[in-house]
């Protein structure tokens, strides 16, 4: 790529894990040195790069890599937030969302998920991921199935706007009858290092739900197909170099020692290691700790949670 | 490998049956409150903080170790008050007003348990009067405060300040999160910033002038 051109990286794994330990290999390795906002000035400039990442089984195992910046029982809670709106009540008011960076309103000015069930459009509510579930249901192969996030009036004022700007889906007649779903995400922009994989992870548990929803209303099997993860900036913060890097002298690793120092199985997780941890962590993070401490949950959220920690509880559960 | 040495090694592997069945059997056979905590649960969590300091693990693996950590501290609690164990000092913590990001906090908290704190984790979104009537009630050594957001970081000042207005002005101070800096911790006159949740522990026995063995 010549100077001042932004790589162009793509990667196709089997599995969650796989494509995520290639893409801070790649972006590591390839990426173009590009200062952001959230630079503090003394950190050197982040690595930068446009990234395409397929992951062919998104539910196959082992899922979880062991390499994020939260515990199990957080990551769970971070899926019910995603999946379910736990955090929704965590937003501000309109009128404190309008004064952009002026606000002392430190709540949210959004969440995926108030964006892609509840986006606000010329004074209604527009549930986006119902429309998908609609929309293939009734034709399969259509090219217009997608849900958005980016809102042109709020989020230009604000310091954190949304990463994620569109999820769009699929389907694809298998031979035995049913269908395979494909879902594409596509990401302004998106730190590697400390949330691609969660987000990954949460945004897969929103393909099986759509995919289930419309295996109900078609009557058809619907099968999860390839997850592909577009990103126009997917990078790694300069303030995490010290991290990657290590320091021989301290006896610091870096995170690629760490990596090579373990077998793949020892840097991994299957979702039956992190079910009883979704639960509950046992740290005070998981789905029950999480019900009993946020009081202020709205019921309807609090039941679909609860009913996810029932499946967990109860039935052969993938998470 | 002795009793202690095996609960230990659990703690280190996050394996929280066996460091149930362990600290059971380990009190079964007589062996005293004060060798299973710190030579097997304090230590187990001790290893894992080194060795996250060192690069070595992954964030949930010391949350998993944890885990397992609790799980038999929850057998000992009962036996503690009687037996004698004293920490190497208490500790007040939480997530600063207005900021409910609580990851750094949770690992401190853990690290600074595995080197034989005591940890009183009032969580996140805490308000400056909690941080001041807790340090108070508790009669805590340290009070530990971290911030993810710039715009929340700024309400560390006011707990110093009402520290001091409460007359606490011997209770050490420390600060972190991802917008924190030196400079900053210096402005607002704390007494010791953690760059990163590893070197709190560091901080903390500094603060307290605890030797490490």
């Amino acid at each position: 790529m010549k100077p001042g051109n932004i790589p162009v990286i793509t990667i196709e794994e089997e599995t969650i894990p796989l494509a995520y330990e290639r893409a801070i290999r790649e972006v590591w390795e390839k990426g173009i040195g590009i200062k952001t906002e959230y630079d503090h000035p003394e950190d050197p400039p982040s690595k930068d790069a446009t990234v395409m990442i397929a992951v062919r089984e998104p539910f196959g195992q082992p899922r979880f890599h062991r390499s994020f910046a939260d515990g199990l029982g957080g990551l769970a809670e971070y899926v019910m937030e995603v999946v379910h709106g736990a955090h929704d009540y965590w937003v501000k008011p309109l009128e404190e969302i309008l004064k952009g960076t002026e606000s002392k309103d430190t709540r949210w000015t959004y969440t995926y998920h108030g964006r892609l069930f509840e986006y606000a459009v010329e004074g209604e509510v527009v549930n986006q991921i119902n429309y998908m579930i609609e929309k293939l249901s009734r034709t399969g192969h259509t090219r217009r199935a997608q849900a958005i996030t980016w809102n042109t009036k709020l989020d230009p004022p604000t310091e954190d706007p949304p990463c994620l700007q569109r999820v769009w889906g699929r389907l694809c007649e298998d031979d035995d009858g049913g269908y395979i779903f494909n879902m594409n995400t596509h990401w302004r922009s998106r730190d590697l290092f400390k949330a691609w994989f969660e987000n990954v992870i949460a945004i897969t548990t929103l393909m099986r739900k759509i995919a289930e929803a419309v295996s109900e209303k078609t009557g058809k099997p619907v099968r999860l197909g390839r997850y592909v993860d577009i990103c126009d900036s997917l990078h790694i913060y300069g303030s995490y170099f010290r991290e990657i890097q290590g320091d021989p002298e301290k006896g610091i690793k870096s995170f690629f020692e760490k990596l090579e120092s373990r077998s793949f199985e020892e840097r991994t997780w299957n979702s039956g290691f992190i079910k009883p941890f979704f639960i509950d962590d046992g740290v005070g993070k998981g789905l029950r700790p999480m019900l009993a401490r946020e009081k202020e949950m709205p019921g309807s959220v609090r039941d679909a949670v609860a009913e996810e920690l029932r499946k967990m509880e109860e039935e052969d559960y993938v998470v | 490998m002795t009793i202690f040495e095996k609960i230990a090694d659990a703690v280190q592997k996050g394996d929280s049956e066996a460091v149930e069945m362990l600290v059971k059997e380990a009190l079964s056979t007589g062996d005293p409150v004060e060798g299973i905590l710190n030579r097997g649960l304090v230590e187990g969590m001790n290893v894992v903080g080194i060795r996250f300091k060192n690069n070595e693990c992954f964030i949930p693996e010391v949350l998993v170790s944890a885990k397992a950590m609790k799980m038999g501290m929850e057998i000992l609690k009962p036996l503690l008050a009687g037996s004698g164990v004293k920490s190497r000092g208490k500790v007040v913590m939480g997530t600063i007003r207005g900021d409910l990001h609580d990851i750094g906090k949770n690992i401190v908290a853990m690290l600074l348990q595995g080197a034989g704190f005591e940890v009183v984790d009032l969580g996140a979104d805490v308000p400056v009067e909690r941080f001041v009537e807790s340090a108070k009630k508790e009669n805590a050594d340290l009070v530990g405060m971290s911030a993810l957001l710039s715009t929340t970081m700024v309400n560390m000042k006011e707990v110093i300040s009402g520290l001091k207005g409460a007359g606490l002005e011997t209770v050490k101070v420390i600060v972190g999160g991802a917008p924190v800096t030196g400079e900053y911790a210096d402005k607002i006159g704390a007494d010791g910033y953690a760059p990163d949740a590893a070197s709190g522990v560091d901080v903390a026995k500094r603060l307290l002038e605890i030797r490490t063995a």
